[in-house]
């Protein structure tokens, strides 16, 4: 392990302000989604506060990802016409991608890449959730595979300074790239994303997301099934070759989560044969 | 600079040189297939081995995308005795449950490509194929030759 690198990582995660920011509107909206005791009301006065933001996200609320026909302009008129989970999904969409939507270059990742993919997981999480009649956590875990990825933008630089180390260890010890990132970098991009994810204030679901999607089995059994389907989404999504970087295909795809999530082999390879349609459908999120 | 042509998840494209088609492949086959009189070519991105009844995307499956692909370019004036193709793609994951077939799929892209392919009567001329890293390749008209990168390293192929 390279001592400098591993000190370099740990003062950035362990000094709040080098970590990337978050409008706050998008933490305060996600707690009071998932608070019970919160109206709908204090949510829709929560928003407009952030003028900059309440234009975008008036316009992703009737793009043809979200839109229910009706021109929505106001917020109010958001939450009723879509909810207020999607409304959620959305002030996210907009406070996350000038944060994801930059080039990554130590994973060999353009401008927009890390978005996509973010989108594509997100998307295909979302129709796993829907396709096992989960309607109640579609718009967790499509929150979740959007900033899956998060602690890349954070690593990155590292990682392209140890990138010939990092994928060596992968082929001589047969580990993956995460694995091998950790070995090599002291940390891996979940943990930095967990950090992130801490930072920003973000309920335990989407931290245990951001930090196990790449060992499900690993998250506290309460999350498993929502980080299982997170996992499955991204390593589809990736093998359809959405987002794919110079660490390729150096990951694991886990028995244990297809099978938590109760998909069958058909299943699996109809997903597989959606990416398409999904990288379709999240042209106007981009 | 030469014109580049983006081809999708699921795709055909043809042009004329100096054009360069361009893809991006983790367990998709890219097929490269050029007419080295004519100088005109096209790239098939394929997803899955085989099509079902059902669907109706063709540039989605070997089985239909490649004769598909032959039957465009013959359209264009090219012609089957001097087509030769380039076959990349159809990278697995690393590793995969014992109980999950969509692991195999890349090896099953490939198998399946080869298969098209010979029944068409067209020469493979480059295999790159197989392995865990994603792949971006371009596929220059002028020439008929193919980049491909990989984890960070570039190769050239030249053979037509």
């Amino acid at each position: 392990m390279d001592q400098n690198i591993k000190k370099q990582i740990e003062s950035i995660i362990t000094r709040i302000d080098q970590l990337p920011p978050l409008p706050e509107v998008a933490s305060k909206v996600i707690n009071m989604v998932n608070n019970p005791d919160v109206s709908f009301k204090q949510v829709a006065l929560e928003i407009p506060k952030n003028q900059a933001m309440t234009a975008n996200i008036l316009k992703l609320c009737n793009s043809a990802f979200f839109s229910k026909g009706k021109e929505i302009t106001s917020i109010d008129r958001a939450i009723v016409t879509l909810g207020l989970k999607e409304v959620k999904d959305i002030v996210l969409l907009v406070a996350a991608k000038p944060v994801l939507d930059k080039a990554v270059i130590g994973y060999d990742l353009g401008q927009g890449d890390l978005w996509k993919q973010g989108l594509s997981v997100a998307t295909m999480s979302r129709d796993i959730a829907l396709g096992k009649k989960r309607k109640d956590i579609a718009d967790v875990v499509f929150t979740g595979g959007i900033i899956h990825n998060v602690g890349k933008v954070v690593i990155a630089l590292f990682v392209q300074q140890a990138f010939m180390n990092i994928l060596d260890l992968v082929q001589s010890s047969g580990i993956t790239f995460h694995e091998a990132e950790k070995s090599v970098l002291g940390f891996n991009h979940q943990e930095v994303g967990e950090k992130i994810l801490e930072k920003w204030n973000f309920p335990p679901v989407l931290r245990s997301i951001v930090r196990f999607y790449q060992d499900p089995e690993l998250a506290p059994a309460e999350h498993q099934f929502e980080v299982s389907i997170v996992h499955v989404a991204n390593a589809i999504c990736l093998m359809g070759g959405v987002g794919i970087g110079n660490d390729g295909l150096y990951h694991e795809m886990k028995d244990q989560a297809v099978k938590k999530v109760g998909l069958t082999q058909n299943e699996l390879e109809t997903l597989f044969g959606r990416t398409p349609d999904i990288l379709k459908q999240i042209r106007d999120l981009q | 600079m030469s014109d580049i042509i983006s081809v999708g998840v699921a795709q055909i494209r043809y042009s004329s040189s100096p054009s360069v088609l361009r893809t991006i492949l983790g367990s998709c086959v890219g097929i490269c297939i050029y007419d080295r009189v004519k100088k005109i070519g096209g790239m098939a991105h394929v997803l899955l081995p085989v099509s079902q009844k059902t669907q109706v995307n063709p540039e989605k499956y070997a089985d239909t995308a490649i004769p598909l692909l032959v039957r465009e370019l013959l359209k264009e004036g090219a012609k089957k005795e001097n087509m030769s193709a380039k076959i990349t793609g159809g990278a697995s994951m690393f590793k995969f449950g014992s109980n999950i077939a969509l692991g195999q799929i890349g090896d099953r892209n490939i198998e399946q490509t080869k298969l098209e392919l010979q029944k068409l009567g067209i020469p493979i001329v480059v295999e790159e194929v197989g392995g865990n890293l994603g792949r971006v390749i371009d596929f220059y008209l002028t020439d008929g030759h193919m980049k491909v990168k990989a984890g960070g390293q570039e190769k050239m192929y030249y053979k037509v």
